[in-house]
């Protein structure tokens, strides 16, 4: 029973998925203030949401239906699956085990998989090279985004994140001893999300919606529901590696708030690079930014 | 008998929440069909900062899949009618259609043009119509505005938040 409502109710399901809603708010209402409009209201996201669901769901000629219908579910459930270790909300993560640190962060790559792929089995042009853009620049950010999560890792010596969070409770905050990892990390993090600069996979202006050109009513709102679940679960992450464990749930909503506030102030101030440009960046800087912090790291672990 | 009444309550209230949904996240497509410019450059400004559409949840989409609202300007020419026809049924159900601008509303001074068909509802049913050469932004959300007051019996849209 108790398991359940942690699967269902809170830390997981249920509460996830309204915190996901108002992460989009706020992430919604802060652009537009930076950009001094009024903004969304509140129950924004919730309301498109619902729409969404309520709306036809158009079976376009010539995709696989299957897999069509299949690929949204997919992607939730594996953002869903990667919430259970961390420590969302500051409460002990539901499951715990070594190397979960890998298995969360390959799971939220799931979701860009499962987008990528949303593109390329339809007939459409413009969902396909939204698709190869979701695809390309999965490879060049995922490389340094693990290499500056796994920091804190070597840092503490293990690939569980309850007892990397621990660590990092009882030490500086690693965002001082490793400015570079929390950097990269959280630009890292903007890419998975493919929030701007970091929009070329569905850049409006380009090729339409993307990957999801295609996609309506109920597979988008699947959609939506998990990239904003992947928001909470990777704000979650590096706020708890990077910004001091986790050990008061108050300062650390505070913490990812304010990591949130970053995101979306560094998505106001740039704009979208080209696919090339997202690629040369991360490849020419931010592979080596990370490395380098890596030997840093090796390197102290030895002298100490 | 109680079976029955539990389920059209419950049928009822999910009506009423997907209606809510509706009338609080219009999302639009713009289409030119033939349009001078002059219209898609104040529906443009009805999107920008200044009159920020999204405090009422409009937004501005790319793909017909997601809208719900096909904003369209200009009288429709023998190049665009067969597009139109296309896009509008591309959109899924429910969707509606604003016709901006007095060209989509009666040809305007394109009227018997060699390349012009006719006014947007000969070719497609709309829900709202936008007059003016070109309407002002502000009267551009007013046409939005109206069309979710047809969609709710009750006038409820702006009292969700005045923000
Ligand atoms: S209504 Fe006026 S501004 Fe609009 S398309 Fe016609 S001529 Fe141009």
């Amino acid at each position: 029973m108790n398991a359940l409502g942690t699967l269902l109710l809170f830390p997981g399901g249920l509460a996830l998925l309204l915190v996901a809603l108002l992460a989009e708010w706020i992430s919604r209402k802060l652009l537009a203030r930076l950009q001094n409009r009024v903004g969304p209201r509140w129950f924004q996201p919730l309301a498109d949401t619902v729409k969404l669901l309520a709306k036809e769901e158009v079976i376009p000629e010539g995709v696989h239906r299957v897999l069509f219908e299949f690929l949204p579910v997919l992607s939730l459930a594996a953002v869903l699956t990667a919430a259970l270790a961390v420590p969302l909300f500051g409460v002990v993560p539901a499951t715990s085990y070594a190397g979960d640190l890998i298995v969360t962060v390959y799971l939220l790559s799931l979701l860009t998989l499962c987008t990528s792929l949303a593109g390329l089995i339809t007939d459409d042009r413009y969902a396909a090279m939204g698709g190869l853009r979701v695809l390309s620049q999965l490879f060049s950010y995922e490389a340094p985004f693990l290499l500056a999560l796994l920091g804190p890792a070597v840092a503490a010596e293990s690939w569980q994140i309850t007892r990397i969070t621990a660590h990092a409770g009882s030490n500086v905050w690693m965002l001082f001893t490793q400015p570079v990892g929390f950097v990269v990390a959280v630009i890292g993090l903007m890419g998975k999300l493919e929030l701007s600069p970091f929009d070329a996979p569905e850049a409006h202006t380009e090729i339409v919606a993307g990957s999801l050109t295609e996609y309506s009513g109920r597979g988008l709102a699947l959609f939506r529901l998990s990239r904003n679940v992947a928001l909470v679960v990777g704000l979650t992450l590096v706020a708890a590696l990077y910004l001091g464990g986790v050990s008061d749930p108050l300062a650390f909503a505070v913490k990812t708030l304010a990591l949130l506030l970053v995101i979306t102030t560094v998505q106001a101030l740039f704009a979208r690079l080209r696919i090339d440009q997202t690629i040369g960046l991360w490849w020419h800087y931010g592979v080596l930014l990370a490395l380098g912090q890596w030997f840093l790291i090796l390197i102290g672990k030895g002298a100490a | 008998m109680t079976a029955m009444k539990i389920e059209q309550a419950w049928n009822n209230a999910l009506a009423g929440v997907a209606l809510w949904a509706r009338t609080n996240s219009p999302w639009v497509l713009h289409f030119n069909t033939g349009s001078c410019n002059g219209c898609d450059i104040e529906l443009l400004a009805a999107l920008t900062p200044r009159y920020d559409a999204e405090r009422l949840g409009v937004k501005l989409q790319a793909s017909p899949r997601q809208a719900d609202i096909l904003i369209c300007t200009g009288p429709v020419t023998r190049q665009a009618r067969d597009r139109l026809l296309r896009i509008y049924e591309q959109m899924p159900e429910p969707r509606f259609v604003i016709a901006l601008g007095s060209c989509a509303l009666s040809c305007g001074v394109f009227h018997d043009c060699y390349n012009v068909v006719g006014p947007l509802d000969r070719f497609i049913p709309v829900d709202v119509y936008v007059p003016g050469c070109p309407p002002r932004p502000e009267a551009i959300i007013y046409g939005v505005i109206e069309l979710l007051k047809k969609l709710h019996p009750v006038d409820v849209i702006l009292e969700g938040g005045s923000a």
